[in-house]
């Protein structure tokens, strides 16, 4: 028995001996033409392949090449009938950059079925001829091409030849499932967005590829983005720069992890499809984006009240409503006026920004924040406003007084003026909800992103205006008393704490000799104002005029702390963060496309010191011990980008997830998989959800 | 302000600064980027000082050998010279970064010219990528025309067959020489994109991106 084993396994490698040819080096290559079975077998058909070892860091190419290379070719010939149709393999997506290819690296094969021919019965053998040709690349290609000659036993029944098995598997795999169901594309403005219809596609698609088999159609370097609409899905890619004509089907591979789909998307052309320039058809698509865009903002503002540097000014403002009772008229002037005050403060710093990026820069929102001396003005602002509510700070005093005079009492330019200071103190916030708006509004038309930037300002004014316009509302409001001044005082420490909050942000930017600095000058301008405090009581004119220079002398002292202190961001803005935990690696578009390339899942955190959402998610949920467990678990490489500076690369990353502040979350699954967007808001729950979601 | 403006220029900034994230190449039908850059004998030119002419840009990259196809087989250098018989401007350019292969000197640029017979009316370097960036230049070779009112009419491939095999030459349509007799008659230019083949340009694999270079 032992010898009858023996002897079926010397006769099996024989036989297997010739399913294949020699290997032939081709610069970068190892190829050789494989057979899946020892034999051929006449009137059925045989799986060949060509079996490619690339070099490392080498890949040929898909039928799509992408944005350059050139697919592979391979003839089989046999009896005079020649076929070239590859079975392809899902492709990997290969990214340098701005150009993107579709190929293969490590070791692929790629499968031809030919058919054997009933006239070989007879034969003892036949001989296949293969001639391929391919294009193999780095970042420099060299093309090469080879001939091959595979020779077959003929047989009435064929085995598996064991040493390409699982080869032969391994495209198995990769065989796209051609399916059939609804699918549709059109095109909008400069974006093709492919419509995924019915339930019959994996309910996983968000976390799917999309390959072109067509070329001219989607450009490839662009990140697409998946939204489910009411019957399914849509992919919104950007239009490819060589886009001419719509084809009326168009080729696409959805991919995920190897495993492939292949369908036929059909042109919509029902839907006012045609492209490509022309603001008009912009504009026109935008319709529908611009409603959702405006209801965000609004409910954006809203929310905006309830942030911890607005809400002790509003507080105040509203019971100085309550206080003012009576003239009912005068109460809802003031309240429109308030609105008006929040919604030119908002569309002044909108025009400022869009202004900014006319001109080029790559800014976003909350940019206001990454100049050091915007933090220093708020650290000033806030720090007055929590003396003055302390009582500190007797705010009749002449200088403090001007903020005063503006945001108090009960005339109309207290109102506004208070409008504009709730917008100033509200700009740190971009509260969730807004992120996404203000990304669309950016990336309009300035007549589009106003109108957004507005809805924002009216949801943060709206509670106020309508305190102001209903009257019975104000009844529910506590009667004014000596609690008020208690109450005052008490929402001076919410202020203090952000002072000390703006502080740690301008350390950021600084240095700590830099927030020292501010720190110092936060002191000095206390002491400044308590001299002139002083100088009011003194009787003797020269006694008053020597305090008031010593004042001016302590403010210019402190001035001259807070420009060294700013000097010091100049410093520091030349070398990168380094002060990255442990465990975090510091983002860079570089560091990130090489992970990607290496199939490496990947989490990106895009933060910023000013950012308080960024901050309360990193305490709450990114550094929670259940997600790092499953980062490191996952092997997960997390990478932090810090935009409390300017930073043109961050937010040239954000735009292309349609974002222009943070926080953003991005995970990229192993193994090149799609990004997800993790909402601004987080949970740990919610983070160790995307991050294990298979 | 309008949205092609706003966008026109981060877009062009962001082309400039070798940005990964955003692939935009120039439009047909816009105006092409403007652009200043030494050429191969050390003279500064720009589109500018062809206001009024047609021309034609022709990125290149003497290793690749998509770009070995065209002049091995003399089509580039006869499409080369036809065009300049018509008085129509023909520009080489080579965004290798220093370090990568086919990165040129201007001494190495005239030597490749010669060896080609080639007979582009400059051969311009732009080491730095800033303008293969700009137009959206992917591979080697990859054809751009610009009309003599500085508008871009055609953005694509040299020609029909993507192949680095000179035989395939005998099958294939030239598109450039299209275009420009196209343009020459008035005539709507078909097609004025197509999907360029060849080898990646090897633009700068570092980001050395600083503000400044924008203007931003």
């Amino acid at each position: 028995m032992k010898h009858l084993m023996l002897l079926l396994v010397l006769v099996a490698t024989w036989q297997a001996a010739c399913a294949d040819t020699e290997v032939v080096r081709t610069d970068h290559l190892r190829s050789r033409v494989v057979a899946k079975t020892t034999a051929a077998v006449p009137g059925q058909s045989l799986q060949v392949g060509l079996w490619l070892e690339h070099d490392p860091h080498w890949h040929t190419y898909w039928k799509n090449p992408g944005d350059s290379g050139l697919p592979t070719k391979i003839t089989v010939s046999l009896a005079g009938v020649s076929t070239n149709r590859i079975d392809w393999p899902v492709p990997d997506r290969f990214d340098l950059g701005t150009i993107v290819n579709y190929g293969y690296g490590g070791i692929a094969l790629l499968p031809v079925t030919v058919s054997i021919p009933e006239s070989v019965r007879g034969q003892s053998s036949v001989t296949l001829d293969v001639k391929a040709g391919w294009l193999i690349c780095e970042s420099e290609c060299i093309p090469g091409e080879a001939n091959y000659s595979l020779t077959l036993p003929v047989a009435a029944t064929a085995a598996d030849d064991d040493r390409w098995s699982s080869a032969f598997e391994w495209a198995a795999a990769r065989q796209p499932e051609v399916v059939s169901s609804r699918a549709s594309y059109r095109i909008e403005g400069n974006d093709v967005i492919v419509r995924f219809e019915g339930a019959s596609w994996p309910s996983d698609l968000a976390a799917w590829q999309l390959f072109p088999a067509v070329q001219q159609l989607l450009a490839n370097a662009a990140t697409g983005r998946w939204q489910r609409v009411s019957q399914g899905w849509e992919f919104r890619q950007q239009l490819s720069e060589y886009f001419d004509e719509a084809p009326a089907e168009a080729e696409l591979l959805l991919t995920n992890q190897g495993r492939g789909l292949q369908l036929i998307a059909h042109l919509d052309d029902s839907a006012a499809a045609l492209p490509i320039s022309g603001e008009s058809t912009d504009s026109v698509s935008s319709w529908h984006n611009l409603l959702p865009a405006l209801l965000m903002a609004f409910a954006g503002g809203l929310v905006l009240n309830l942030m911890p540097c607005v809400f002790p000014v509003l507080f105040i403002k509203a019971l100085g409503i309550a206080q003012a009772g009576g003239d009912r008229a005068l109460l809802v002037r003031h309240g429109a006026i308030y609105a008006a005050g929040v919604v030119v403060s908002f569309l002044a710093i909108a025009a400022l920004l869009l202004g900014l990026r006319a001109g080029g820069s790559a800014l976003g929102w909350g940019f206001q924040l990454q100049q050091p001396w915007f933090v220093v003005a708020m650290t000033v602002l806030f720090f007055l406003m929590a003396l003055s509510f302390a009582g500190v700070l007797e705010l009749g005093g002449r200088l403090a007084g001007v903020g005063q005079h503006l945001t108090e009492g009960h005339s109309d330019r207290s109102a506004f003026f208070t409008g504009v200071l709730a917008c100033v103190v509200a700009s740190p916030c971009t509260a969730p909800f807004m992120g996404s708006a203000i990304g669309f509004a950016l990336s309009q038309p300035t007549w589009w992103a106003l109108p957004v930037f507005a809805s924002l300002g009216l949801g943060m004014a709206a509670p106020m205006l309508v305190l102001t316009a209903v009257p019975a509302l104000t009844r529910y409001l506590p009667k004014p008393g000596a609690w008020m001044q208690r109450l005052r005082e008490l929402l001076a420490f919410p202020l203090l704490l952000t002072v000390a909050w703006l502080l740690w942000v301008f350390g950021q930017q600084t240095s700590t000799t830099g927030m020292a600095g501010l720190l110092a000058a936060l002191i000095a301008l206390g002491f400044a104002l308590w001299l002139f405090h002083q100088a009011r009581g003194v009787v003797k004119t020269s006694a008053a005029l020597v305090t008031r220079v010593a004042a001016v002398v302590v403010l210019a002292g402190a001035a001259y702390a807070v420009v060294s202190g700013v000097a010091q961001s100049e410093a520091k803005a030349q070398s990168p963060s380094a002060n990255v935990e442990a465990g975090i690696e510091a983002w860079s578009g570089q560091r990130l496309r090489e992970l990607r390339e290496s199939g490496q899942p990947v989490f990106v955190n895009m933060t910023a010191a000013w950012c308080i959402t960024c901050l309360a998610n990193e305490k709450v949920a990114l550094s929670s011990a259940a997600v790092k467990q499953a980062m490191q678990r996952a092997g997960i490489v997390y990478l932090k980008g810090d935009w409390t500076r300017q930073d043109p690369d961050i937010s040239r990353y954000l735009e292309s997830f349609g974002r222009n502040g943070v926080p953003l979350y991005v995970f990229y699954p192993a193994a090149g998989g799609e990004p997800v967007v993790l909402p601004q808001l987080l949970t740990a729950q919610v983070v160790t959800d995307a991050l294990t979601a298979p | 302000m309008k949205k092609r403006s706003l966008h026109g220029f981060a877009l062009l900034c962001a082309g400039l600064l070798a940005s990964p994230f955003v692939a935009h190449a120039s439009k047909v039908g816009e105006p092409a980027p403007a652009f200043t850059l030494t050429d191969s004998d050390g003279k500064t030119r720009s589109l500018e000082e062809f206001k009024g002419k047609t021309v034609v840009l022709e990125w290149t990259n003497a290793d690749c050998p998509f770009v070995k196809k065209h002049y091995g087989s003399g089509n580039l250098q006869q499409q080369q010279r036809n065009a300049i018989a018509q008085n129509i401007v023909w520009l080489s350019v080579n965004s290798t970064a220093k370090g990568r292969e086919g990165n040129v000197s201007g001494a190495d640029a005239n030597k490749i010219r010669k060896e080609q017979k080639a007979a582009q009316i400059a051969y311009l370097i732009d080491e730095d990528g800033k303008v293969g960036h700009a137009y959206g230049a992917k591979t080697t070779p990859h054809l751009f025309v610009i009309d003599g009112l500085g508008v871009l009419r055609y953005n694509g491939a040299i020609d029909n067959v993507p192949s680095t095999k000179v035989e395939d030459l005998a099958r294939a349509t030239q598109y450039v020489p299209a275009v420009l007799a196209s343009l020459k008659k008035g005539e709507a230019i078909k097609p004025s994109s197509t999907q360029p083949y060849g080898c990646a340009v090897k633009y700068p694999l570092v980001n050395a991106e600083k503000e400044e270079d924008c203007g931003c």
